[in-house]
């Protein structure tokens, strides 16, 4: 896509946010009705879409710009060359945002026109004139930083690496400022003794902003979009390295794909947690969320998370795995027995303690750090070793039994409503259905994955890489790791949103239409895969246009 | 193949020890199926673990493995999700029409407030152009344009009297008290106090005062600083006055003292 083209789509995408704005102004605009979707499923496929693009431009020129810097920093032309094929891509999307953007907004007024004019009143400012200057601020940073590439080389080099550190500041504070009335959305500002109504009405912007779920949506987006951009990496990473004919394009994209991945994996390490911070608030805010989440209508979302999760942590160990048998010497690698033992003995002691000391008693740490930290501290004073092949083939098994853990559900019932003892833990065994085997399960799988990045830096310090010949399979795992991370993307989107209830915005202003009610897994499974076909429909079409005609040319 | 073999066996060995395991501990059916799952899912990881290594593709042949694989994974993906035990949303409509009915008349409520407004508007022009032409001698003023007045006050609902403590239950599970407290031996997750002899120790007026003010009163055994705010503080702004009360009087022929409801204590 040409510059004029990519500008066209930006100010289409202006023309429609300020237009919507405009629209929102005209009084009594009767709705229109989406035929075979219905209005809210209308609003649902162009809302994930945008976010997913949005998601990846946000998410993607953090770890651009790190390896930017890192191939400054190590003569390493290979990170150079690793950020300037995403920026590429990243471009090619940031047109894909803009346009969903639009017609968001578009589709929102068209379907919500009431509350969409109720939404843009109380944001005005931020509608009006915040956000689209820092849109039109990203748009110029992000064109300036792709065009400035070759130009801002050597002595000019940290300048370009300056200018990405402030794309992805503005970036950011972009994504800060659309949560605001999205979390607003959810829980909107309150205080005690006083009606919300009438606390709106006194509300300031920043009041309306800074509300209870709105620091933890941040963090949860911000780790997510750079969870979600290191998959995607890994997705262009796999897709040349198919079409690759060179052994050193090979080499080249096989050592993408492990870097994607590795982004990928690291910032999903802390996602269980800020997904965590997010429900802990969630319900802090209104106990009722909770069990809607957790035990009601919602119960069966997260059945399906847990078992993606535990899919993505079982595909990510597994490239570990196939990656460390492409290691020359990796059969004398070694590590502490008392890395497997802990593994072992995580989810039994986790359970007991956070039962004993629920969160956010800090006593849990007491005896929970010791325990984590004796591999890596008192570890390498115990004279028995197990080779790496076991550590990881254990932490295999700890990840099949955390996940097991984690699905564990109190009944195989939709409803707390229809529970019956043929359905229903007994009640001795309950506690694996509860939060602290919950946490624990989730913590299980966390180890066990830094545990094995610990054994995977150990064998490269010691045996040598020979990058391109990893298994081909692990191309496919890199794939599903993209595939699967956009579909549970879309899944806990769905939840948030729907979160809400019977109210556009919670306990402020319901939702009198007649599709105001808790869709079923089973639908809503049918339009996240539908919305992941055609996100990566378009990103697969972005990489093949933008990097196999460079890929012709060769690269330096 | 011996690999696969030998990876099945050990898998549906430890499934089969894990479904005597859960069968001993009386465990349902559909549990020993999940865990006996468990088992056969973990003896697939280590098939794939030890599985020989796939061949490089390209081309067409590529590509079709590729579009093979995503179909795989969007059946997958939909069919799992399909698996599982679907909420039924006929079971929520019913509620959320009765909860967001009142919300709803009050916005109609609203506009014929403003109606009326606007009447009385005209009404007052009115008496100002009659005035006037009574001033210029016409004697033919509207000396019946008081009929047109605000009248009777606008026909109120009148909450059903006949059955209170019907209506009083219903709220019960309209607002899904049921999900946080446990009552008549159902519902609560330990999340809030049991509640079959709440009326052995807070009066009808009182347990209005908890449900419009959660922390009026705190239930003994519930007073740690993070199950404080536990009870949502909405109450007052989402529920009628006549379902608070409707409400607070059904709970208050709760008097099972078999039932160890936690005492609760005035903090206001």
């Amino acid at each position: 896509m040409k510059t004029w083209q990519r500008s066209l789509v930006a100010a289409f995408a202006l023309l429609a946010l300020f237009g919507g704005a405009a629209y929102a102004q005209a009084p009594g605009a009767p709705p229109v009705e989406f035929p075979y979707t219905g209005n809210r499923t209308a609003v649902w496929v162009v809302a994930q879409l945008h976010i997913l693009f949005a998601g990846f431009i946000l998410g993607a020129p953090i770890f651009v710009v790190i390896s930017e810097w890192l191939g400054y920093r190590k003569q390493d032309p290979r990170y150079d060359r690793l950020a300037k094929e995403v920026t590429k891509v990243t471009v090619i999307l940031y047109s894909m945002t803009a346009l969903t953007g639009g017609l968001f907004i578009f589709v929102l007024l068209a379907t919500y026109p009431q509350f969409t004019t109720w939404l843009i009143n109380h944001f005005y400012l931020l509608f009006a004139v915040i956000y689209p200057l820092l849109f039109i601020s990203e748009t110029i940073l992000l064109y300036m930083y792709f065009y400035t590439w070759d130009a801002w080389k050597g002595e000019k080099k940290a300048r370009h690496i300056a200018l990405g550190v402030l794309l992805n500041l503005i970036g950011t504070i972009t994504l800060f400022v659309i949560d605001g009335p999205t979390s607003f959305m959810n829980t909107p500002v309150k205080a005690e003794g006083i009606s919300p109504q009438e606390f709106l009405a006194t509300a300031s912007l920043w009041d309306k902003i800074f509300n209870y779920s709105w620091m933890p949506l941040n963090l949860h987006r911000l780790v997510g979009n750079v969870t979600f951009g290191g998959f995607v990496a890994g997705l262009i990473a796999a897709y040349m390295f198919m079409g690759a004919k060179k052994d050193e394009e090979r080499a080249y994209y096989d050592w993408m794909g492990f870097v994607g991945n590795l982004i990928g994996v690291g910032a999903l390490l802390f996602l269980p947690f800020m997904g965590y911070l997010l429900a802990y608030e969630l319900c802090d805010y209104d106990a009722s969320i909770c069990p809607y989440m957790m035990a009601d209508q919602l119960s069966m979302f997260f059945e399906m998370q847990g078992a993606m999760i535990g899919l993505i942590f079982l595909a990510s160990n597994y490239y570990i795995w196939l990656s460390m048998k492409r290691i020359e010497g990796v059969e004398k690698v070694r590590m502490t027995i008392l890395a497997p033992v802990v593994m072992v003995l995580l989810p039994l002691v986790m359970t007991k303690v956070l039962t004993d000391y629920p969160v956010p008693d800090p006593t849990s740490l007491a005896f929970l750090l010791p325990m984590l930290l004796a591999p890596f501290t008192i570890g390498r004073f115990i004279p028995l070793t197990v080779s790496a092949s076991t550590v990881i083939k254990v932490g295999f098994l700890m990840v099949v039994v955390g996940d097991a853990i984690w699905l564990t559900p109190h009944g195989f019932v939709p409803t707390g409503a229809k529970l019956v003892a043929e359905l229903e833990l007994p009640s001795d065994w309950n506690f694996l259905a509860l939060m602290p085997a919950k946490n624990s399960a989730a913590f299980t799988l966390v180890f066990v994955t830094v545990v094995n990045y610990v054994i995977y830096n150990r064998a490269i310090s010691q045996g040598t890489i020979v990058w391109g010949k990893i298994d081909f399979v692990s191309q496919f795992v890199l794939i599903f790791l993209a595939f699967s991370a956009i579909w549970t993307m879309g899944l806990m989107g769905a939840v948030r949103s729907l979160l809400r209830k019977y109210y556009h915005t919670y306990n402020l202003l319901p939702d009198f239409t007649a599709e105001s009610f808790t869709p079923t897994l089973s639908y809503s499974a049918w339009w996240i895969t539908g919305i992941t076909v055609v996100f990566y429909a378009v990103v697969s079409f972005a990489i093949l246009v933008t990097l196999r005609p460079s890929d012709s040319k060769g690269h330096a | 193949m011996g690999n696969v073999i030998k990876k099945l066996v050990i898998g549906l060995v430890v499934g089969g020890a894990l479904v005597g395991f859960t069968r001993a501990f009386e465990f349902p059916v559909i549990f020993q199926m999940m865990f006996f799952a468990y088992a056969m899912l973990g003896a697939v990881v280590f098939m794939i673990l030890d599985a020989p290594a796939v061949k490089p593709m390209s081309g067409i042949k590529s590509v079709a493995v590729l579009v093979v694989f995503y179909i795989v994974l969007c059946t997958v993906y939909i069919s799992g999700a399909s698996m599982w035990p679907q909420y039924d949303p006929e079971d929520e409509k019913g509620k959320i029409e009765k909860i967001l009915k009142p919300k709803r008349a009050a916005t109609e409520q609203g506009k014929a407030d403003e109606l009326i407004a606007r009447a009385k508007a005209l009404d007052e022009q009115v008496k100002v152009l009659s005035a006037r032409l009574k001033d210029l001698g016409g004697d033919q003023a509207t000396k019946d344009q008081a009929a047109g007045g605000p009248g009777a006050p606008p026909a109120t609902t009148g909450a059903a009297s006949g059955d209170f403590m019907k209506l009083g239950e219903e709220q019960w599970q309209l607002q899904e008290c049921y999900n946080c407290h446990k009552l008549k031996g159902e519902g609560g997750k330990k999340r809030g106090p049991e509640l079959d002899n709440i009326a052995s120790y807070l009066s009808v007026d009182e347990i209005k005062q908890k449900i419009l003010d959660p922390k009026s009163f705190m239930a003994e055994g519930f007073e740690k600083e993070y199950e404080k705010g536990k009870m949502p503080d909405k109450y007052k702004d989402l529920m009628e006055e006549k379902d608070v009360v409707a409400l607070a009087s059904w709970l208050g022929t709760f008097k099972n003292t078999s039932v160890a409801t936690p005492k609760p204590i005035k903090k206001k």
